[in-house]
């Protein structure tokens, strides 16, 4: 703080008296050779109209995809392939490698994003010489066009790799089934629901069961005697059994709208159906 | 009347100083996009910082009404975005943002890394910035459990899993960071403190100190 | 009084009084905070409760999926669990895997890979399992599957939580 003589304060404060302050006058650039300018105002309202117009683009975005939001967690859905935001990609893709995993997991984990990221910290000592320019120190630009491909390279593969539709059929169409319906003690007891789901939605090990392409008889003869990879799950002399489940199943877990067989299930497919329906479609 | 107001509030405090320092700062030639258009790359700094800004304040927004718990987060979430006014909008600026923040860093890296401002005497400031990149990073890892979806909670479940294979403190690590042996209602309240206190308190005074460097050092010279 | 003539001088005694001062109310503050983050990790582990799976006669030598429900304390929370169990018989010996990927915690299931229909298969990274929980070699998981530990009683096969084969 300068103290001259004659140095007057406001009140008991050390605020200087006004003619000893520093005057509210912008800086004068004229005398500067080159085209410098002030921060304030003029460079600032550059750097605000391209904030302008990137928020325009921003917006147009959020509105133009809405953020998605999947169906909640179930920590048993074992047919749900996880896959991370696309910035941890190329972490989850190195980790798929074989080189990279089994006993060398801690290197696809830890050394190896550790020594990229520790390089990163400290490119400033590793790369000390006074040169600015690309093209004068072309082990740092190398290391760092490296980094990037690999990086860039991860995570395309990551996502070529990934089944984005298998992800999505579980994400969309989920229906409410009519879990009173007797056919759904039978959907559970034989394991019906490990493989296609709560709702009959599907997973990794088997189909959704909506809108299926076979009548009761056909589905009474995949429950007897199996089809693909699936199992044969109720015997042939269970009839009253594969009755109920073949209905049921037919009817979308009473889902289906005016399915073939499932006129006695007209009662359940009641209003909270019908908005399921809706929100389906959505 | 405002300069009234104003020169009754220099009388006491002496704010002239201040302000004047950050509006007068010269900006030169070589960083102004209005005289070479190439130095469009020196903006994504300000973009970040600017998109920064946005997620502070959507996610504010945001916690009106998110609840951080295993029952009613997800439709805590629904609610907000498929039931109130502009929730899909103030939701997918929190989503989306945390994407273009990414990008935006990236880009900000790599055209200081590119243009060698990180060099003398600029050291520190790189290393503030990687900080930054980290904790930017942490953030996006935290948030993404929130909204408690499918994928939420599994690719939650590999991050953990990433940590737990650390060597030695790996076990404690998964533990301390899922609050418990399996990620349910603890590993949530954690990541949601996590990610509306530590990691912002963290990032805004990282940032605080990144801006004063840059102040105190100018902007690296022209190649 | 000249300060030189003292071997600690008056300012770096005060210094050392006020960094001692700061160090025990910086310590008094955070020591409460830290034992209160780190308490899951401290505390015991409940034993384990045993569940009833499935019927013994449900099983078969090929790896079969069974819901397992229980009740988990989680924090303030029980909830009902719904798990996976992957079952089959080995000769008399009933086999309970867990489908959790020892890799990194995704769902393993049984003949998920079109080309090798009887091991169990990880979608995230690939990694693969024979029949009996065994990891591939070469295939990014370390360690097998986790077994339930298990008993039967009466014709029903009870599980509890699955342990490492480590």
């Amino acid at each position: 703080m300068k103290r001259g003589k004659g140095m007057k304060f406001v009140g008991d404060s050390r605020i200087p008296d006004r003619e000893h302050r520093m005057k509210n006058i912008p800086k004068d650039y004229s005398e500067y050779p080159g085209k410098t300018e002030a921060f304030f105002p003029n460079y600032l309202l550059k750097e605000w109209l391209v904030g302008a117009v990137f928020l325009i683009g921003f917006l147009c975005l959020t509105i133009a995809h809405p953020a998605p939001l999947e169906q909640e967690a179930d920590p048993n859905a074992t047919g749900y392939i996880p896959v991370p935001d696309w910035f941890f990609l190329f972490l989850y893709q190195l980790l798929k490698y074989e080189a990279a995993a089994g006993a060398f997991t801690v290197l696809g984990t830890v050394v190896i994003p550790g020594l990229a990221f520790g390089a990163l910290m400290l490119a400033p000592w590793l790369d000390k010489g006074p040169e600015r320019r690309l093209s004068k120190r072309p082990i740092a630009t190398g290391m760092m066009l490296l980094g990037f491909i690999s990086v860039a390279y991860l995570t395309w593969e990551a996502a070529d790799q990934h089944e984005w539709g298998g992800a999505a059929s579980i994400d969309d169409d989920v229906r409410e089934i009519d879990t009173t319906h007797p056919g759904y003690d039978i959907y559970v007891e034989e394991s019906c629901i490990a493989c296609h789901g709560d709702n009959m939605e599907g997973t990794a090990m088997g189909p959704d069961l909506y809108d299926l392409a076979y009548d009761e008889e056909g589905v009474a003869q995949i429950v007897v005697e199996g089809i693909g990879e699936m199992p044969a799950v109720i015997d042939a002399d269970q009839t009253e059994e594969i009755e109920t489940i073949s209905e049921y199943v037919v009817s979308g877990g009473g889902t289906n709208e005016g399915a073939g067989g499932a006129e006695g299930d007209e009662d359940a497919e009641d209003t909270d159906d019908d908005e399921e329906d809706e929100d389906a479609d959505e | 009347m405002l300069q009234r107001i104003y020169d009754w509030i220099d009388d006491r405090i002496d704010i002239t100083p201040i302000w004047r320092d950050i509006a007068d700062h010269e900006v030169p030639e070589h960083v102004n996009p209005g005289h070479h258009f190439s130095a469009f790359v020196y903006c994504f700094g300000g973009l970040t910082f600017f998109t920064v800004v946005i997620q502070i304040l959507s996610g504010m927004f945001l916690t009106m009404y998110y609840v951080p718990d295993i029952v009613n987060a997800h439709a805590s979430v629904e609610y907000l975005q498929s039931e109130v006014a502009f929730g899909m909008i103030v939701r997918g600026m929190h989503h989306w943002g945390a994407s273009v923040v990414i990008v935006m860093m990236f880009l900000h890296t790599l055209r200081v890394f590119f243009t060698g401002s990180y060099k003398k005497p600029r050291e520190i400031n790189w290393v503030v910035g990687v900080l930054i990149f980290f904790v930017i990073l942490g953030l996006g890892f935290t948030g993404y459990l929130l909204p408690w979806d499918m994928k939420a909670y599994f690719a939650t479940q590999v991050g953990l899993e990433i940590a737990i294979s650390v060597p030695v403190i790996g076990d404690l690590l998964g533990e301390l960071l899922a609050g418990g042996e399996i990620i349910g209602a603890q590993t949530l309240t954690r990541f949601f403190a996590i990610h509306v206190f530590f990691l912002p308190g963290a990032l805004l005074g990282l940032i605080a100190v990144h801006f004063i460097m840059i102040r105190r050092q100018g902007i690296s010279g022209p190649l | 009084m000249s300060e030189k003539n003292h071997n600690v001088s008056r300012r770096q005694f005060l210094t050392y009084t006020l960094m001692g001062v700061g160090g025990f109310m910086g310590s008094a503050m955070i020591m409460p905070m830290v034992r209160f983050a780190v308490d899951p990790i401290l505390r015991a582990e409940a034993a384990s409760d045993m569940y009833e799976l499935t019927e013994v006669e449900n099983l078969t030598d090929e790896p079969q999926s069974f819901p397992l429900s229980f009740e988990q304390d989680d924090g303030w929370v029980t909830q009902q669990v719904e798990e996976t169990v992957w079952a089959y018989l080995d000769g008399e010996d009933v086999v309970a895997l867990s489908p959790v990927c020892t890799h990194l915690g995704c769902t393993v299931s049984f003949g998920g890979d079109e080309s090798n229909p009887d091991q169990f298969f990880c979608p995230c990274h690939f990694g693969r399992f024979e029949q009996d929980g065994t990891n591939v070699p070469g295939t990014p998981p370390t360690e097998p599957l986790h077994r339930y530990e298990h008993e039967v009683r009466d014709g029903i096969v009870y599980v509890g939580r699955p342990q490492s084969q480590q």
